[in-house]
């Protein structure tokens, strides 16, 4: 096992200081230009910009894809599956904050 | 090694037709995805999942598989015969749903390692973007820490097999990072191909479990326990915050359930989250004659039902 030791790394806080195109989000999760145009369509990813081209990608959206990308590839679920089961997952975890906020464990 | 009976991990018969193997494996797959259970075993039981459906969805690597025998039970100690795979042409590649490099030694054993790393011909020029996730506490969210952590790595050595690589990272968490944020580290992903730059790390944040905080975006929560006197009739009571203690007036008449909002207590940030202290009322125990003769009086000086709202007839 080699051990190469990196010193004192900082970087920006994705959800709060970067913005993704298409092509560095497609990087950032290893997921082919097709999906991600598809998750658009399907509205599970909302980025400003009117062609593929001008699209930002607020931060947030790299978790969003992740999970659409792991769904569909582990489910073989096709993008309008995902987009439900997002939102599903989303109101899943909403009603879980209201337990927790409420001391429900 | 130990032996993994395939057909037992989908519940299927060895008999089982391909549909029946695949639509036994979709229904495991959705009840144990990672992303969807919240069963505690849910991930290893995912991985052996993919493990198995791998082996039996494949005609080719399901005929070698059953080669071995029947005889084979999930937990016996095996070796693969010499010789076992002879005349089978595996056609490598695709293994579904797992991470390349990342099955049991029992599949390796049969199967050989293949293509963990991933790296893709057709883009030639980045590497890849890498993704871990790093476990820090509530307080340093408040504070931001540096942060030494390990991680593991598939990487290709120079025969093309994986291995998994080890590297520390020395890592500034800032202050006001929230569970389910991440860091992106320009640079420390995988080294590029040719010239080209290497991908970056994302590094996803998560809160260590807290006995007593319990975090929800930027609002942070403490259950905070109170006499019932305490609570009736108003104090000032110390109560911990991630930032240290803070000294807390407790207006009388306070009911159990009851949030006080300390604004701006919460995680840092523009805005700042708020720290949410749930009054609980904890009542004393009623363990000596002096305890009991308090309750005693209590129930005289007080004509108090808490059941008379309560409709239907006592049981």
């Amino acid at each position: 096992m080699n051990q190469i030791a990196v010193t004192f790394i900082q970087g920006p806080v994705v959800e709060e200081e970067v913005h993704l195109t298409l092509v560095e989000l497609c990087q950032a999760c290893n997921a082919e230009e097709e999906y991600v145009t598809a998750w658009v369509f399907e509205g599970l990813l909302e980025p400003v910009g009117q062609s593929p081209q001008d699209w930002r990608f607020s931060g947030d959206s790299l978790r969003r894809a992740r999970l659409a990308l792991r769904l569909s590839r582990d489910l073989e679920i096709n993008p309008p599956g995902v987009a439900l089961a997002l939102d599903l997952l989303d109101e899943i975890a909403e009603l879980r904050a209201r337990l927790q906020r409420a001391g429900v464990r | 090694m130990k032996f993994k009976d395939y057909y037992e991990t989908l519940g299927v018969a060895r008999s089982a037709t391909q549909d029946e193997v695949k639509h036994a494996y979709r229904k495991l797959a959705r009840k144990y995805h990672p992303d969807v259970s919240k069963d505690p075993d849910a991930e290893a039981r995912f991985k052996e999942l993919g493990e198995a459906y791998a082996v039996l969805k494949d005609p080719e690597k399901r005929a070698a598989y059953d080669q071995m025998g029947s005889q084979w039970k999930t937990g016996q100690d095996f070796q693969p015969p010499p010789g076992w795979d002879a005349g089978f042409e595996f056609s490598g590649g695709d293994f579904g749903a797992g991470l390349g490099g990342d099955h049991s030694d029992f599949f390796e054993a049969l199967f050989g390692r293949h293509g963990g790393a991933g790296q893709r011909a057709h883009r030639p020029a980045q590497g890849q973007d890498h993704h871990a996730k790093v476990l820090i506490d509530l307080a340093d969210a408040y504070r931001g820490a540096q942060r030494s952590i390990s991680l593991r790595m598939p990487a290709l050595d120079a025969q093309g097999r994986v291995t998994m690589q080890e590297r520390k990272l020395d890592v500034s968490i800032p202050k006001g990072i929230r569970a389910g944020q991440h860091l992106r580290l320009a640079g420390q992903g995988a080294p590029g191909l040719g010239e080209g730059p290497a991908g970056d790390l994302y590094l996803e944040i998560a809160f260590n479990p807290d006995p007593q905080f319990r975090a929800d975006g930027r609002d942070v929560y403490l259950n905070l326990p109170l006499t019932p006197w305490e609570a009736a009739l108003g104090a000032s009571v110390a109560a911990p915050t991630p930032a240290g203690p803070v000294q807390l007036t407790i207006p009388p008449g306070s009911a159990a359930g009851r949030q006080l909002r300390l604004k701006g207590r919460g995680i840092p940030g523009t805005p700042p989250g708020d720290l949410y202290v749930v009054l609980a009322i904890a009542l004393p125990p009623a363990d000596s004659e002096a305890a009991q003769e308090a309750y005693r009086s209590m129930a005289k000086a007080f004509d108090f039902n808490p059941r008379t709202k309560m409709k239907g007839d006592p049981p």
